[in-house]
């Protein structure tokens, strides 16, 4: 180790050590997020600081969940996640397979138009979308949070470089034993992607449970927040606890915390394929 | 080159498998572009829609507030890629030639903002900066520069914003530039290290050009997350003090859930699509190029 870094050019050397500062600069955030939802709303004005807190203060995270209804909130989060990213792992899937692997006139067109509209976020169509959402009786509802969000091509184009790299001669071998085109798709090819599949869900996941904007104009409804909602709307009351606001944002950023912990290989992999691939 | 199946599939299976996603994205993407594009056209009160061709974007133009807000998009979108591509960089170069355990640790520590999203990371800087007991405003009075209310104060506001915007998105492309330094050819490196070139050089005339389609990607993205920020302004500023961190996408929410004018937000939207359009041509031609295949 030591003979590595001697042999390590200054240059190197310098960037390294600042990058490691940076690093640990960019957890501080975190550390006193958690350590100030366990001081009391006197603790928290203390000047100096309290760099280590004195006090393991967890009356905030009774207040939240006993005042606010964080398990509900967590619940919507959960569920409106899951919904809308197993209906994109299915949409995205069969479209992807269909511009990789079948031939059908326009093909080339409507994939550049799928490509285009990963160019364009939502977010500058709320008016319309909101109409429609108004149109079909959506507002303060599940579906109201989901249906749209299904409409993101960026699974399209993810999975569409996976099935590329299976080779059309496990299709050709289907076809000849008579089997369907659906059958040749789930049974034969489907099981190959599964690391593309994998990728898509975390990502898409993790996409729709940070996803404030949509779900915030479509929660009237207390009940129907989910957890960033809710969070940010304890963040806007206008009492100065803010050992409680932080309690909020602790529980709101656990579940990706861990999910990150244990799935960070798909992560790297998901996001560095969606790109540009080299 | 492509290679043709043997097998010509019956065309209406191809359909058939587009279908349901082909179902969304008109429902929820095409018909919005031009109904949004409609309802800009168009004033609507309680009683009636009249048609007023370009008078809604007649009006944005002479409302200093949306021109305010303009030009503080295009501030952020400059300021803050400029800057996430540089550290971002930075960070990798410095990193992506270490073993794989120290690479995946630097990358965690800076991919953490990213993953927490953004309620959570503007909430707890909205905490770190409060004027009365923020850590950071504590720690620069001791240091005696001041501080005062960075984000109450015009002036500072919009670096503030900027600055936790980096923070919050430099994983992203630490994480990209990292796996494109990996698929350098060790070889071109190593010759280039034994004829004496430093690492600085080497960053600057081997990775720097061959890293540049993951630097295509990585502004297009950060140019179209910059216009619909929205998170970070409505919990840190509410778009003030003053209207002065007022940005496109904040203002056209305002408009439309606030003040109830849809027609000025729908308008705002279509201009927001032409930038993005406009924008992302370049990322379009590399991703959709030969098919998507080679580069």
């Amino acid at each position: 180790m030591k003979k590595k870094l001697k042999h390590m050019e200054p240059f190197d050397l310098i960037l390294n050590i600042l990058v490691c500062l940076g690093a640990v600069l960019n957890l501080f955030p975190f550390y006193w997020l958690i350590t100030s939802s366990f001081k009391t709303s006197a603790g928290i004005f203390k000047m100096p600081p309290e760099w280590f807190p004195s006090t393991f203060h967890y009356k905030n995270y009774i207040d939240l969940f006993v005042g606010q209804p964080a398990f509900r909130w967590a619940f919507n989060s959960i569920w409106v996640s899951v919904v809308t990213t197993l209906l994109v792992v299915t949409c995205s899937s069969l479209a992807a397979y269909a511009f990789s692997k079948l031939e059908f006139k326009g093909k080339n067109i409507l994939f550049a138009l799928f490509i285009g509209a990963l160019m364009i976020p939502k977010e500058i169509f709320i008016v319309p979308l909101f109409q429609i959402i108004l149109k079909f009786n959506l507002s303060d509802s599940y579906m109201g949070m989901i249906l749209p969000n299904v409409a993101t091509t960026f699974g399209v184009f993810l999975l569409k470089g996976f099935f590329d790299s299976v080779p059309d001669s496990i299709r050709e071998s289907g076809r000849l034993d008579g089997a369907k085109e659906m059958t040749i798709f789930i049974k034969l090819i489907m099981p190959i992607v599964k690391p593309g599949i994998g990728a898509l869900f975390i990502l898409n996941f993790v996409n729709v449970w940070n996803d404030y904007l949509w779900q915030m104009l479509i929660a009237r409804s207390k009940d129907m927040m989910t957890l960033m909602v809710g969070t940010a709307s304890i963040m806007q009351e206008i009492s100065p606890n803010y050992a409680y606001k932080m309690a909020g944002a602790t529980v709101a950023s656990l579940p990706m915390l861990l999910i990150f912990i244990f799935f960070q290989r798909y992560f790297t992999k998901g996001i560095t394929m969606g790109a540009v691939k080299e | 080159m492509k290679k043709k199946s043997t097998y010509l599939n019956n065309p209406y299976t191809g359909y058939f498998f587009i279908l349901p996603q082909f179902l969304f994205f008109a429902v929820f993407t095409i018909y919005p572009v031009f109904e949004g594009f409609r309802i800009s056209l168009y004033k609507t009160t309680a009683v009636q829609n009249t048609f007023v061709g370009l008078e809604n974007y007649r009006t944005l133009f002479t409302d200093p507030v949306f021109l305010r807000s303009v030009f503080n998009t295009l501030f952020l979108v400059v300021v803050v890629t400029v800057c996430m591509l540089f550290f971002g960089m930075l960070i990798s170069v410095a990193v992506f030639d270490k073993n794989s355990g120290y690479i995946s640790l630097i990358r965690g520590c800076y991919y953490l903002p990213v993953i927490v999203s953004t309620v959570v990371m503007s909430m707890v800087w909205k905490f770190l900066l409060n004027p009365a007991n923020g850590l950071v405003n504590y720690l620069l009075k001791k240091a005696g520069v001041g501080g005062g209310n960075l984000l109450g104060n015009p002036d500072t506001v919009l670096w503030v914003i900027a600055f936790v915007t980096v923070v919050a998105s430099v994983g992203q492309a630490i994480i990209m530039y990292v796996a494109s330094m990996g698929g350098i050819s060790g070889d071109i490196l190593e010759a280039a290290k034994v004829d004496g070139a430093s690492k600085f050089q080497r960053t600057f005339h081997i990775i720097m050009p061959l890293t540049k389609p993951t630097t295509l990607y990585l502004s297009v993205t950060s140019v179209i997350s910059m216009l619909k920020l929205f998170v970070i302004i409505q919990l840190l500023t509410d778009g003030g003090p003053n209207n002065s961190s007022m940005t496109m996408m904040y203002y056209l929410y305002r408009n439309a859930f606030s003040y109830d004018k849809k027609n000025i937000a729908a308008a705002v939207g279509v201009m927001m699509f032409i930038l993005a359009v406009i924008m992302a041509i370049p990322q379009f031609r590399s991703m959709s190029g030969n098919g998507g295949k080679k580069k």
